[in-house]
């Protein structure tokens, strides 16, 4: 049943872009493909650890804003330095992380947006490095006699493969003793501790992967779009669309991110297709976000299931529940 | 040195306006543990509401309080009691994150829907005049702003101390279960409180109007700062974010002589991050900012 499902899906995937009726769908195929990528890379850390961080668009900013950089200033390969872009944000990471992950809960979140708005003034100043207020073009990887439908159409297979690794990687540490610590730092963090998980090391380390991963997605994102502005790089609506997009499919389900992904995501652009680019988004966002948290807040994945599990046939007249069900009411 | 003084008076006179815009934080966090991420943008909207009262009626924009400081109260209860009460305790701290800034981006739509997001400016028969004080030369609406914040912080303060109420909203905030079970209506208390927050962000949003362009996605600029001086004044403490406002936008003003508008900002992210490292728990806060 998973198998089909798995096989069904990457067959989609694979078949997308010559399903495609124009290159516009395309285009906002590889947008909501882009969307599920960092949503993604958010929940390894949002979804193992339970910290919320609204800062994610520093990762994905930087990562376009290193790829960039190293193609323009140190003349690297396109996908060369896309890879080192991200390596060099993990490292980047580790020093934030130290910082934010020494305080929980409510900190923890004010942190992660302080380091945007760090991240901002500094990239919209330092014009002589940065390009400053007036952006950066990145030059494309593929030559010019690449057209732009062919364009979208590569890219959308680089996002969907890298979603394809990130999965992979989500799937195997939920799986993993280090993917137990995880989530047993976003039960009860005391307890955890005092049951000998290193949580210090292991919150770190899933921060770390959690932005290299967006930070390739943000450097996947800057190679097809071609040029980034401070202002939508390190913009707080970016981070916060990856945790909408994350909590309205299910933080905890390997799934769950890449779904959201694909309601919000469609959701948007339909809207701006047909309606232009309107402040009624922001208020619907701030909505569907407000709604999610307060009625949904485990997400479209787990409430299905459980629709699903009380209609099966069988069920005992009397439900059992287990533990785990229990804390989460 | 003259330019040095000049810059620590305005210091001292920005502190002031940070600390009341601050005041609010510390309320909500310290009634239910909640980060308000919709302060900025309520800040915003009184400012809006001030601009629009005095365009209107052509007014002082001072008198609009009397119509927005109960609206916000109001509105603060209806935000407590509404949303945020519903969260499930277990999640409260990291999901009313989420609930008030989803709040914040609706308050923004609207703000931009409403009034367009054209930049405005309040029209102020006194927008120009100077005073000397000191032998430093201060906008008189700077002063303005100043002694807003001194009235209002000073009547928070005498609310908080003398009253009976303020007695069960300081019980509410250091001990819930205690403050319960000594006959305190928690749940209504904490309601008041938000409202109170919200009460103090009318008069914010009013004295930032006087002295500030002020356009929709205005907030956006606002959250960082103010967060950080919570931070740095210890979660939950009203005076000790008081004092880190002062201190904070002295610095600020003093940073600006030598490192130029842009760079100066970077002072408050860079007191939040030493001051996670050296005492997580800020500064000035008691122990309510150890457990978070």
């Amino acid at each position: 049943m998973k198998a089909v499902g798995l096989v069904v899906l990457a067959a989609f995937l694979v078949a997308f872009p010559s399903l495609a009726s124009d290159p516009f769908v395309l285009s906002v195929g590889v947008v909501i493909a882009s969307y599920a990528v960092l949503a993604t890379g958010w929940n390894f850390v949002g979804g193992f650890t339970g910290y919320i961080s609204l800062g994610h668009a520093a990762y994905s900013g930087l990562g376009g804003y290193a790829t960039g950089l190293l193609i323009l200033r140190a003349g690297l390969n396109p996908w060369v330095a896309l890879v080192v872009g991200a390596l060099v944000v993990a490292v980047l990471a580790v020093p934030v992380g130290i910082a934010a992950l020494r305080v929980r809960g409510a900190s923890f979140v004010i942190v992660s947006i302080a380091v945007v708005l760090v991240l901002l003034l500094v990239f919209q100043s330092w014009g002589s490095v940065t390009g400053g207020s007036d952006g950066l073009r990145v030059p494309r990887p593929f030559d010019a006699d690449v057209l732009r439908p062919e364009q979208h159409q590569r890219f959308f297979h680089l996002h969907a493969v890298l979603l394809g690794v990130m999965l992979l990687c989500w799937w195997v540490i939920d799986r993993s003793r280090f993917g137990m610590g995880l989530k047993a730092i976003r039960e009860d963090e005391d307890k955890a501790r005092s049951l000998g998980v290193p949580t210090v090391r292991y919150k770190l380390a899933a921060f770390v992967v959690s932005a290299f991963f967006t930070a390739l997605g943000g450097g996947l994102y800057a190679l097809w779009f071609g040029f980034l502005d401070p202002i939508f790089q390190f913009s707080i609506l970016v981070g916060s669309n990856m945790v909408l997009m994350s909590l309205l499919g299910g933080v905890r389900s390997l799934f769950g991110p890449l779904v959201g992904a694909v309601v919000v995501g469609y959701a948007t652009e339909f809207s701006k297709a047909q309606y232009g680019d309107t402040q009624l988004h922001l208020v619907a966002m701030g909505v569907l976000l407000a709604v999610v948290v307060l009625f949904l807040p485990d997400g479209i994945i787990p409430a299905l299931r459980g629709l699903v599990a009380r209609l099966r046939p069988g069920q005992a007249s009397i439900r059992e529940v287990t533990q785990e069900e229990l804390v989460r009411r | 040195m003259s330019l040095v003084f000049q810059s620590l008076v305005l210091g001292v006179l920005m502190g002031g306006l940070y600390a009341l815009l601050a005041a609010g934080l510390t309320l909500y966090f310290g009634v239910m543990r909640v980060v308000m991420i919709a302060h900025a943008a309520f800040l915003v909207l009184a400012a809006y509401l001030a601009w629009a009262f005095t365009v209107g009626t052509g007014l002082d924009p001072m008198l609009s309080l009397v119509v927005t400081v109960p609206l916000f109260f109001a509105v603060g209860v209806g935000v407590q009691r509404l949303l945020v009460a519903r969260l499930r305790p277990a999640t409260m701290t990291m999901m009313s994150v989420l609930l008030t800034f989803a709040v914040a981006l609706a308050v923004e739509g609207a703000l931009g829907l409403v009034f367009t997001g054209t930049h405005r400016r309040l029209p102020l028969s006194y927008a120009g005049a100077r005073l000397e004080l000191f032998g430093a030369s201060v906008a008189l609406v700077k002063l303005i702003a100043f002694g807003l914040a001194v009235v209002t912080l000073a009547g928070l303060h005498v609310l908080l101390k003398v009253t009976r109420f303020g007695q069960a909203l300081r019980a509410t905030m250091q001990h819930r279960e205690a403050a319960r079970l000594l006959g305190v209506d928690t749940d209504r208390v904490a309601g008041y409180g938000f409202g109170l927050g919200l009460a103090t962000a009318a008069v914010g949003g009013t004295a930032l109007a006087l002295d500030a362009t002020i356009y929709p996605s205005l907030h956006w600029a606002w959250i960082g700062p103010l967060m950080a001086i919570i931070v740095v004044g210890g979660l939950g403490s009203v005076g000790g974010a008081a004092i880190a406002a002062l201190l904070l936008g002295v610095g600020q003003n003093l940073l600006q002589l030598p490192l130029g508008t842009t760079w100066a900002q970077t002072f408050f992210y860079a007191a939040l991050f030493v001051t996670l490292i050296l005492r997580p728990q800020g500064f000035f806060g008691g122990r309510l900012a150890q457990r978070f």
